[in-house]
């Protein structure tokens, strides 16, 4: 799997790297701004571009801006947007209507490792990551009322890990649960929230989370 | 000038004035006037009543009486004696119709300078200078052009022909030199045109110059007199011009000179009028001292500006350690060098106290801009303070809503250091971890690989801490996206609910900055202390004003004394020229209301 970084911090984009060249991918470029990253991508069109928010020349947002140009100009490229701090709001903003080959992590998740390697490998097959953080945000704001109050935890639990994009086999390894397991709970959640039975992980991901930022 | 000495110039005047009467009675009551013109000579008159030869000689008096009055008022100057001058002069020109052949000589010689110092006196009035070398050169042609035409004409003149206007047949001249009318007659003709036609109209048209160049106070003033003074000059010129051009049915000689009669009268009731007015402002400053002790500081300029009845008069305040002048308000003034406003500058002990930017024609009355400020320098004193107090507030309104302003900078670069610098570096030092772990694993070494597990969770601790701290600090959100997302994660990450009613807008950062803390450290409140169930926080902008309204139904008891952060937001709220407020009975519920200003 081919992988750009754009993150003007040398000692943490070349960390990165080293970290996904030690589990097979192929790092096709590193760059410092949002200018280099659209040249990167047009030319070695990776499989996933993983864009640092705050970038020079103004480290306001700059990796926002580009992350959604290149959502907008390469569809088949995913996105994984790194933030020092996630805000639920900005996520929605972010992946907009289409939560496929997207993700917005916060960027210590890097340091573990597996998880980050399984997020960048998802976003880079179409799927979604979206971090704990903004789903626990998203969550938290619908809690106040209504249905999700008629989920059990456990049922919460697997909600949450759904509308980071995880599939039912990444939920059962999380949770060290049978894929039967699994698969009753989120049954019962999609029945419980009053939700479609969706065909695949992408549109799992977006009823969920359509269903969240009501 | 004493009393006894004006009512005996008046006296005289009266006197001369019967004297006057007589010699126009007997000159010319009787008599029919011959007014020659182009196609041959018509006849005026006979003027069987006396009312003409009344109203000329209530004219001279009037300027005596005028003149009289002036110089009783502040008004000691040329234009008291000038019009003194004119009334007698006026009166002597009847005598002109005497029989008595010196008299006549003498007072055709003289005479006619009464319509040219009538003229100066309207030029140089209210100052008793004229203004330009127009004027000045207009009067002169006037007194020049009188005496050496008229002296003229009575070198070649013996009484047989009527001249214009006037018929002084069997009359003789003492200066007569040659005798040959037809050449008198000619040279009568050209004064008439020269005095009576040019020299009116210039006239006029010098007192239609002056008055479009007049300010407006001074307009409001000059306009009935130069109205009046029109009206008479208009006379001379229709007079000249029916010298030389057929009189039409219409406009009828009598009626033109009682035209000239009333001009004259209106002229002199205005002088007059326009003095007592003077008086009266002058009186209106004594007044000024009892009313300047009821007037509060910031009313200062419009209670002067009454007593000197000028609108557009302002008051300066001398502010020595900014070394300019400020309005009551403390804002900055810069005193007009143009012309167009006049400024009186006001001392005490040498010290610059305040300054007047006043209408110029304020100063043709000089010691009446003096004498209001006299009257009212305690309170300008006084004001000056208030004025100077104001601008050092104003400064330090300033000064605070910049160190806030400054603070609310610092607090946003602290937070993108500690995310870009620390924060940044941090992940880095956990990902070289990472791969010495990765090492160690294939060294097959397991104590160091748990060794570095535990370090990188501690690490993932300081990072999440370092986060909380920046967001604390100035969170990142705020800057973003503005007051209502900033308010929107604070109510999620929130341990109780919070029900937001927040309009998502952009304003001015210090604003949102300000708005922000006083909603995070109220919400603070209530988590540590009040206990509560219900928790609302709004935000609404309405005419300019950001209001911020936290509620909740908690125990209260809260204030801005006992030592909670609540002092703080008050003093960061006014120092954006806001306010704060907090209500908060015992078992009650908390309800704090900031309102900020803000322009957008």
């Amino acid at each position: 799997m081919r992988v750009v970084i754009a993150e003007d911090s040398v000692l943490l984009r070349e960390g990165i790297a080293r970290v996904l060249t030690e589990e097979g991918f192929e790092v096709a470029a590193q760059v410092g701004d949002a200018d280099e990253l659209q040249r990167a991508v047009k030319r070695t069109k990776p499989d996933v571009a993983i864009v640092d928010v705050r970038m020079p020349p103004t480290q306001t947002d700059e990796g926002a801006r580009a992350a959604e140009e290149i959502r907008a100009q390469h569809p088949d490229v995913g996105v994984l947007v790194l933030s020092q701090i996630v805000e639920a709001r900005r996520a929605l903003k972010l992946f907009s209507e289409r939560p496929e080959g997207f993700g917005y992590l916060l960027k210590d998740r890097v340091l573990q490792i597996d998880e980050f390697v399984e997020s960048v490998r998802r976003v880079g097959r179409g799927g979604t990551a979206i971090d704990p953080e903004v789903v626990a945000q998203l969550v938290g704001r619908r809690a106040a009322e209504g249905p999700l109050d008629e989920l059990t935890p456990r049922e919460r639990e697997v909600l949450g890990l759904m509308a980071e994009g995880r599939s039912n086999k990444a939920i059962c390894d999380k949770l060290f649960l049978s894929p039967k397991t699994v698969e009753t709970h989120v049954n019962s959640i999609f029945g419980k929230l009053n939700l479609p039975q969706a065909p695949d992980d992408h549109r799992r991901v977006l009823a969920v989370l359509t269903f969240l930022r009501a | 000038m004493t009393r006894a000495v004006r009512i005996g110039l008046l006296v005289l005047g009266a006197g001369f004035g019967v004297v006057a009467y007589r010699a126009q009675i007997n000159g010319l009551g009787t008599t029919v006037l011959h007014v020659p013109g182009p196609s041959g000579t018509h006849t005026v008159g006979p003027f069987t009543t006396s009312g003409r030869s009344f109203a000329v000689v209530a004219v001279g008096i009037a300027f005596i009486a005028a003149g009289a009055i002036a110089w009783s008022t502040r008004y000691r100057n040329r234009i008291a004696p000038l019009m003194i001058a004119t009334g007698f002069l006026w009166l002597a020109r009847q005598l002109r119709y005497s029989h008595n052949s010196a008299l006549f000589t003498l007072f055709f010689l003289f005479g006619d300078l009464a319509y040219a110092m009538a003229g100066h006196v309207a030029l140089a009035y209210p100052s008793g200078r004229v203004r330009d070398k127009w004027e000045l050169w207009l009067v002169r042609a006037g007194y020049t052009s009188v005496l050496l035409f008229n002296f003229l004409i009575l070198l070649f003149y013996d009484g047989n022909v009527r001249l214009h206007q006037f018929d002084p047949s069997k009359r003789r001249s003492f200066l007569l030199f040659w005798a040959n009318d037809a050449v008198a007659l000619k040279i009568q003709e050209i004064f008439v045109a020269f005095f009576y036609g040019l020299l009116a109209s210039l006239f006029i048209a010098l007192i239609v110059r002056r008055f479009i160049q007049a300010t407006p106070r001074a307009r409001r003033l000059l306009a009935p007199l130069l109205l009046a003074v029109a009206v008479a000059a208009l006379r001379s010129v229709w007079e000249c011009i029916f010298t030389f051009v057929d009189r039409p049915p219409s406009i009828a000689y009598n009626e033109l000179f009682w035209w000239q009669i009333f001009g004259f009268i209106a002229f002199l009731i205005a002088i007059v009028d326009g003095l007592l007015r003077a008086r009266l402002a002058h009186a209106g400053v004594g007044d000024l001292v009892l009313e300047l002790e009821r007037t509060p500081q910031h009313r200062l300029g419009e209670t002067l500006s009454r007593a000197l009845r000028d609108r557009t008069l302002e008051i300066a305040f001398w502010v020595p350690n900014r070394g300019e002048y400020v309005d009551a308000f403390g804002r900055t003034i810069v005193l007009p060098t143009d012309g167009i406003r006049a400024v009186t500058k006001l001392d005490s002990d040498g010290e610059p106290v305040a300054a007047l930017i006043h209408d110029p024609s304020l100063l043709e009355d000089p010691t009446l801009v003096g004498a209001a400020a006299a009257a009212a320098r305690l309170s300008l004193e006084n004001a000056r303070l208030h004025a100077e107090t104001r601008a050092q507030l104003a400064q330090v309104q300033e000064s605070r809503a910049r160190i806030v302003t400054a603070a609310d900078e610092e607090r946003r670069r602290i937070e993108r250091d500690i995310h870009d610098g620390a924060q940044q570096r941090l992940v880095a030092l956990g990902l070289q971890l990472r791969s010495a772990q990765r090492t160690a694993g294939a060294a097959d070494d397991p104590q160091l690989r748990k060794l570095l597990e535990g370090t990188i969770a501690e690490l993932q601790v300081a990072v999440d801490e370092l986060r909380e701290l920046a967001r604390g600090v100035h969170p990142a959100i705020l800057t973003e996206d503005g007051l209502c997302a900033a308010l929107e994660a604070l109510a999620t990450r929130s341990p109780f609910p919070i029900a937001l009613d927040v309009e998502d807008e952009r304003l001015p950062e210090p604003v949102e900055a300000t708005a922000y803390f006083v909603a995070c450290e109220a919400l603070a409140n209530v988590g540590k202390h009040s206990s509560a169930s219900n928790v609302t926080v709004e935000a609404h902008r309405h005419n300019g004003v950001l209001t911020v309204e936290i509620d909740d139904d908690g125990v209260g008891g809260a204030s801005a004394q006992n030592g909670s952060g609540l002092r703080g937001l008050a003093d960061r709220v006014e120092a954006l020229g806001g306010r704060l407020v907090i209500d908060s009975p015992d078992g009650g519920g908390t309800r704090i209301v900031a309102e900020i200003p803000c322009a957008s």
